[in-house]
């Protein structure tokens, strides 16, 4: 990886002719676009792996002139460390001297939970198979566990952030992607507000929305939690509308989608909670107690069935009582039943599914 | 990241003496190469990062009389140099007060860089500044170029233009200082102090600290992973400090962690670190006066180009930071002026 070594030997200006990496690929248009820039999809020419689809996202350079952008930095720091089944492999860096932008290449996934579940909603007008739902949420919490363990907090787990690999070795596995907002915990992690990030609310945890300063692993639990819940119901849990201001605004509304379902939280329940800045912000609203549609109704499930345990307890309003992945990955819900389905579906790894069939007509 | 075993740091950046010695030498061959076709080594570094060989001297044909080409510097004067700038980085990130790490982390790219390249292809301020730039960046402590410049007053282009040739995509830098205080939490358990002794442990601690400081300027970073490092410069301090049986210290540490070294590779390991530090040699001033004549010639530049150049350079229209509690020291960070006074003083002047 790194084609800045290869300079060594030539002169590498090339400002009249597509670069050298680029040749490398064909490049087969935009896919998509991003606060941070654009991703378009490529194949391989090489011999080794030819035609194999690679998505390469373009970052721009950072707009205040500072060099590169810290986002993308901080994506390659993360992504060249870790290496795991249900993480998006970085397959190559290449830097465009140019325009100064930097070029990530990654192993193309044709698929992400946002698009699936959007199918399934809109298209067919049936729920995923339950069995497909449990294999999703068993690899996004493999995927997690592995990320947690080696101390990484993603910040940003969305639908159209897990990635599902589409036809090919690797048909039906999830990719944790998009690592722009990830952070090491040792390093200090100043809330994603003050650094002039937006990122979406509706997966955001109650203790951010109630001012927390300090991320820990239970905010992408929080995040699974909703998204597990949309795969079941084919609708976005708690869909708040945002208030737009900066820096930090108060999210009212989305707390109050939030307290809609599952209750007002207390301080019994949830100690700490005094201690949030927006606690004793608008207090008839937050430390209200109105009765509560009740999470069972909304998602449809038996309050006694092992699925809906499972999903109050990434719910859970105290993030140090809310579960962990590790914890998550040996709940009762029968995540091995997703496996003997698998495995009837030819495919010789336990994981894997077919998202290819599900989501694409 | 908490698992330096499968870390790019582990995989590609530790190396046994002879590969750091090839290294040193293959760029050295390159710089000479260079330096044959063209009559200079200095690679020029556009403002979107390109590079391009220096231009070929206009008296080309003098450059094919041996004799009057420049003379490459030896690999004992490259590493002088780098010895120099990396004293001069430690000095900058004291300067601007950054933490140990960001120091650390700057300390090891610039390290890195150099086994790619040479002093002679690309001037060791310039890259000093972009490596304490990208450190800051990797650890969460954004400097913007034009504050880093402004604080050492050195044009904020030049660290921005060198960004991508220094940046290597492996970021993450292990340093021994959090190793360090993980074993120190460590001792507390194996040597039960009372509470009016804790005193020692942070003696210990504090002295081990600046032990590394200076593990970190040698090669043994190049050459050790940090958690060895670490242990170096606690035995030294332990030494200092007398508090525990260190060997016992050590067989403990094995035996916990179930490790396939022997205490006796340890120790080995442990003192050929401790052979690294005594055998650090800063350059004299009569030697880096020798060198930097040498490397001016190598890098094609009389002092009367590089002036001009530098004018050119700052041309470009910079905003007035808002921040000036941090440029109040202007160094000269070059070399180039030590008929001046000693080394030392130099390193003073930041004072």
């Amino acid at each position: 990886m790194g084609d800045t070594n290869s300079n060594n030997g030539n002169n590498t200006n090339t400002n009249n002719k597509k670069p050298e990496w680029l040749q490398q690929y064909d490049l087969l248009g935009k896919i998509g676009e991003g606060t941070y820039g654009l991703v378009f999809l490529a194949r391989i020419k090489s011999s080794t792996n030819r035609g194999k689809s690679i998505a390469i996202k373009k970052f721009k350079q950072s707009k205040d002139g500072d060099g590169v952008s810290p986002t993308a930095i901080r994506e390659i720091m993360l992504l060249r460390e870790i290496s795991h089944e249900n993480v998006v492999k970085l397959v190559n860096v290449h830097i465009n001297h140019v325009d100064m932008s930097l070029y990530l290449a990654f192993d193309y996934a044709e698929h992400d939970l946002y698009e699936i579940i959007r199918h399934h909603r809109d298209k067919v007008n049936q729920p995923i198979n339950q069995y497909t739902v449990k294999s999703f949420l068993w690899q996004l919490l493999n995927g997690l566990n592995y990320l947690h363990s080696n101390w990484i907090i993603h910040r940003d787990l969305k639908p159209s952030n897990i990635l599902v690999m589409g036809e090919g070795d690797e048909q039906g596995v999830v990719k944790i992607a998009d690592f722009g907002l990830a952070r090491i915990y040792q390093a200090p992690l100043k809330s994603l507000s003050d650094n002039g990030v937006v990122v979406t609310i509706w997966y955001r945890a109650p203790e951010l929305l109630l001012g927390a300063k300090h991320y820990t692993s239970a905010v992408d639990m929080w995040a699974v939690g909703c998204i597990f819940a949309e795969l079941l119901t084919l609708k976005p849990l708690f869909q708040g509308a945002e208030v737009k201001a900066t820096p930090n605004p108060f999210q009212l509304d989305q707390l109050d989608k939030i307290f809609k379902v599952l209750g007002h939280p207390t301080l019994e329940k949830w100690p700490t909670l005094a201690n949030l800045p927006h606690w004793h912000q608008d207090v008839q609203h937050i430390q209200g107690h109105n009765d509560n549609t009740g999470l069972n109704s909304v998602v449809h499930l038996n309050i006694k069935s092992p699925a809906y345990d499972l999903l109050s307890k990434m719910l859970e309003y105290d993030p140090r009582k809310r579960i962990t992945a590790a914890q998550a990955l040996e709940h009762e819900y029968d995540f091995l039943s997703s496996f003997s389905l698998s495995l009837s579906l030819s495919s010789p790894m336990n994981q894997r599914i077919s998202a290819h069939t599900s989501s694409k007509a | 990241m908490a698992d330096f075993q499968t870390s790019t740091h582990r995989a590609n950046w530790i190396f046994t003496t002879q590969e750091l010695d090839d290294k040193y030498n293959a760029a050295r061959q390159r710089a000479i190469q260079t330096l044959e076709k063209y009559g200079a080594t200095l690679m020029e570094v556009d403002v979107d990062g390109t590079l391009s060989y220096p231009e070929p001297q206009i008296n080309s044909k003098d450059n094919a009389d041996k004799h009057s080409r420049p003379k490459p510097l030896t690999i004992e004067e490259e590493r002088y140099m780098r010895v120099f700038y990396e004293n001069k980085l430690q000095e900058v990130c004291n300067n601007f007060h950054f933490p140990h790490k960001i120091q650390a982390t700057a300390l090891i790219y610039f390290k890195r860089f150099y086994l790619q390249w040479s002093v002679m292809q690309h001037h060791p301020k310039n890259i000093m500044l972009t490596c304490i730039y990208a450190a800051c960046k990797i650890e969460e402590n954004h400097v913007s170029a034009e504050e880093l410049g402004k604080g050492i007053s050195q044009d904020h282009q030049l660290i921005l233009n060198n960004e991508m040739i220094s940046l290597e995509f492996d970021l993450i830098v292990y340093a021994p200082y959090r190793s360090i205080d993980g074993f120190v939490n460590d001792m507390e358990e194996f040597c039960p102090v009372k509470d009016d002794q804790l005193h020692v442990l942070k003696a210990i601690h504090e002295t081990a600290r600046m032990e590394v400081d200076k593990i970190m300027l040698t090669d043994a970073p190049l050459l050790f992973p940090p958690g060895q490092l670490a242990l170096a410069a606690l035995r030294s301090s332990n030494e200092v400090h007398k508090v525990l049986d260190f060997e016992r210290y050590l067989r403990s540490i094995l035996s916990r962690q179930s490790s396939a070294h022997t205490v006796s590779e340890l120790i080995e390991s442990l003192n050929s670190i401790d052979s690294w530090v005594r055998g650090y040699k800063f350059p004299s001033e009569k030697d880096l006066k020798h060198i930097n004549r040498k490397l001016k010639s190598c890098w094609g530049l009389s002092s009367h180009d590089e002036s001009k150049k530098r004018e050119k350079k700052s041309k470009h229209k910079s905003k007035k930071s808002s921040n000036e509690t941090q440029s109040n020291a202007s160094l000269n960070l070059t070399c180039e002026s030590l008929h001046s006074p000693s080394p030392q003083a130099i390193l003073n002047a930041f004072y």
